[in-house]
């Protein structure tokens, strides 16, 4: 016991903490996976999936099983090593972005002061993966999906950051679990009320920072067959599949955390809002992805560059300028 | 906690030379990025040592976010593979001036550094963001303002070189 005894609790902590988040992330995959081809088949008029278990709720289970059964492939002339490292620089630093992550009251894993910092910041890694799993595959639909990934989120990272200041000016923090305490647990005391178009811009931003419909042009399959995950089979597609659901999950906390007054909520406060507003949100993901169409790429870009870039802009110094004046 | 910090050190030391070591030595250009993805990684790691979350936490978004993926753009767009026209076999002369580039600066610290050591320090204490805020803005505004003097000309620079070459077309 006096073995145990110098460990320090901190890194007890730490370690239970992360092997929360893997078997939260883990279980959430499985019901997103779960959940969006249900959305696509009922928006579709169509069951979805319905053999495997009641309703097809085992579904994403044997999905799983099947990725994990299968050969993996390297193509000839690919870069072996950056190759296979893509997809494992997808998944790992987003179980790092829910160690910030406001759940409840006490329920973070670890108390960040810079918590929106260190999320803006290692949410950056997954366009590197994105673009090594594109240019290690030797495959001219992976390159193309690489390009369309670098403008893509470089061009989005910047609106979504004027919109995230916005609120850590009005809040003077960047610690996620003091902007939810700042906000009130009626919906009229929460951030989206004081900063709508931030809000907006925050919502637009994450669609095309997750590459969700109608943002996806990385992977648009009608054109680039699969884009840049085209040369992945079993796990390798897998991983990136884990990742963009576990990526959504963390854009959806920390827009609840932000705008929607995170854990609080009418009556009693505490995790059970989190969830709520988390899976409103994943909700709305999967419902845009299913009724609009992809936009063309220059459309894309100039949605970008042409309104939310000015438009965030213009909300940060009008939110300073009032602060200011106020 | 000393030992601890020590071995901490040395890890990171090592993230950083290697990924130095693969920047520089590997002839696919993608690879040598990776390598150098790493030595930011190592350096940012460096900077959590140092207390200072904050510049760590900059020190990935800014260049391995921004930096290090705009580097990635431009490979990719030129398609500049290990066999362009600056391929050319190393000669022993070229591994020389390398070495004696290399250690110039190396053993030039290093001497400073036997010849004063530094006193034993206390573990550093963080410093609050509104301070380094304050501190940057009013006590070392004009370091602060100078330095992005220095990326306004870098800038202006970059614009030129693009402008003559158009020019020549």
């Amino acid at each position: 016991m006096t073995f145990l005894a110098a460990i320090p609790s901190e890194l007890i902590h730490i370690v239970i903490g992360m092997v929360a988040i893997m078997a939260f992330v883990g279980i959430h995959v499985l019901v997103l996976v779960y959940a969006e081809r249900k959305g696509a088949g009922h928006i579709q008029r169509r069951p979805g999936p319905f053999e495997v278990g009641p309703h097809g709720i085992l579904q994403p289970l044997a999905d799983a099983g099947k990725l994990i059964g299968k050969q993996l492939f390297t193509p000839t002339n690919a870069d072996p090593i950056l190759f296979w490292m893509a997809p494992v620089l997808a998944v790992f630093p987003v179980l790092l972005l829910f160690v910030p992550m406001p759940f409840g009251p006490v329920v973070t894993v670890q108390e960040v002061n810079l918590g929106l910092l260190l999320i803006l910041a290692f949410a950056g890694i997954g366009v590197l993966s994105t673009m090594l799993a594109g240019w290690a595959s030797n495959n001219k639909f992976g390159l193309l999906g690489a390009a369309r990934t670098v403008s893509q989120s470089v061009a989005y990272e910047i609106p979504l950051l004027l919109a995230v200041l916005c609120i850590a000016f009005q809040k003077g923090s960047l610690n996620l679990s003091t902007i939810v305490e700042g906000q009130g647990s009626w919906p009229w005391q929460w951030n989206i009320v004081t900063q709508p178009l931030a809000f907006l811009i925050f919502l637009v931003c994450a669609f095309a920072e997750t590459n969700r419909a109608p943002f996806d042009l990385p992977e648009a399959e009608s054109e680039l067959t699969a884009g840049f995950h085209t040369e992945y089979s079993g796990m390798g597609f897998g991983m990136f599949f884990m990742a963009e659901y576990a990526n959504m999950v963390v854009v959806s906390g920390v827009c609840t955390a932000l705008f929607l007054g995170g854990w609080k909520g009418p009556g009693i406060d505490g995790v059970w809002w989190f969830m709520i507003k988390v899976y409103a949100l994943l909700a709305l993901f999967i419902w845009v992805r299913w009724t609009y169409p992809r936009v063309r790429f220059d459309q894309l870009l100039n949605i970008n560059w042409k309104w939310l870039i000015p438009l965030a802009t213009l909300n940060l110094l009008g939110t300073v300028f009032l602060m200011k004046v106020f | 906690m000393e030992i601890l910090a020590k071995i901490a050190f040395a890890l990171h030391a090592l993230i950083i030379l290697g990924g130095a070591l693969v920047a520089v030595s590997s002839k696919s250009l993608v690879r040598a990025l990776v390598g150098l993805v790493v030595t930011f990684f190592g350096v940012a790691g460096m900077y959590l040592l140092l207390a200072t979350p904050f510049l760590a936490f900059m020190q990935i978004l800014i260049y391995v976010g921004a930096v290090c993926v705009l580097v990635f753009f431009s490979v990719m767009l030129t398609r500049a593979d290990g066999e362009g026209e600056e391929a050319r076999p190393v000669t022993i002369r070229h591994r020389f001036n390398a070495l004696l580039a290399g250690l110039v600066p190396a053993v030039g610290l290093a001497l400073v550094l036997i010849r004063h050591p530094g006193a034993a320090r206390d573990l550093p204490v963080e410093v609050g963001l509104p301070a380094l805020g304050t501190g940057l803005l009013e006590q070392y505004s004009l370091s602060f303002e100078l330095i992005s003097l220095i990326l306004l000309v870098a800038m202006s620079g970059a614009v030129v070189l693009t402008w003559e070459r158009k020019e020549k077309q």
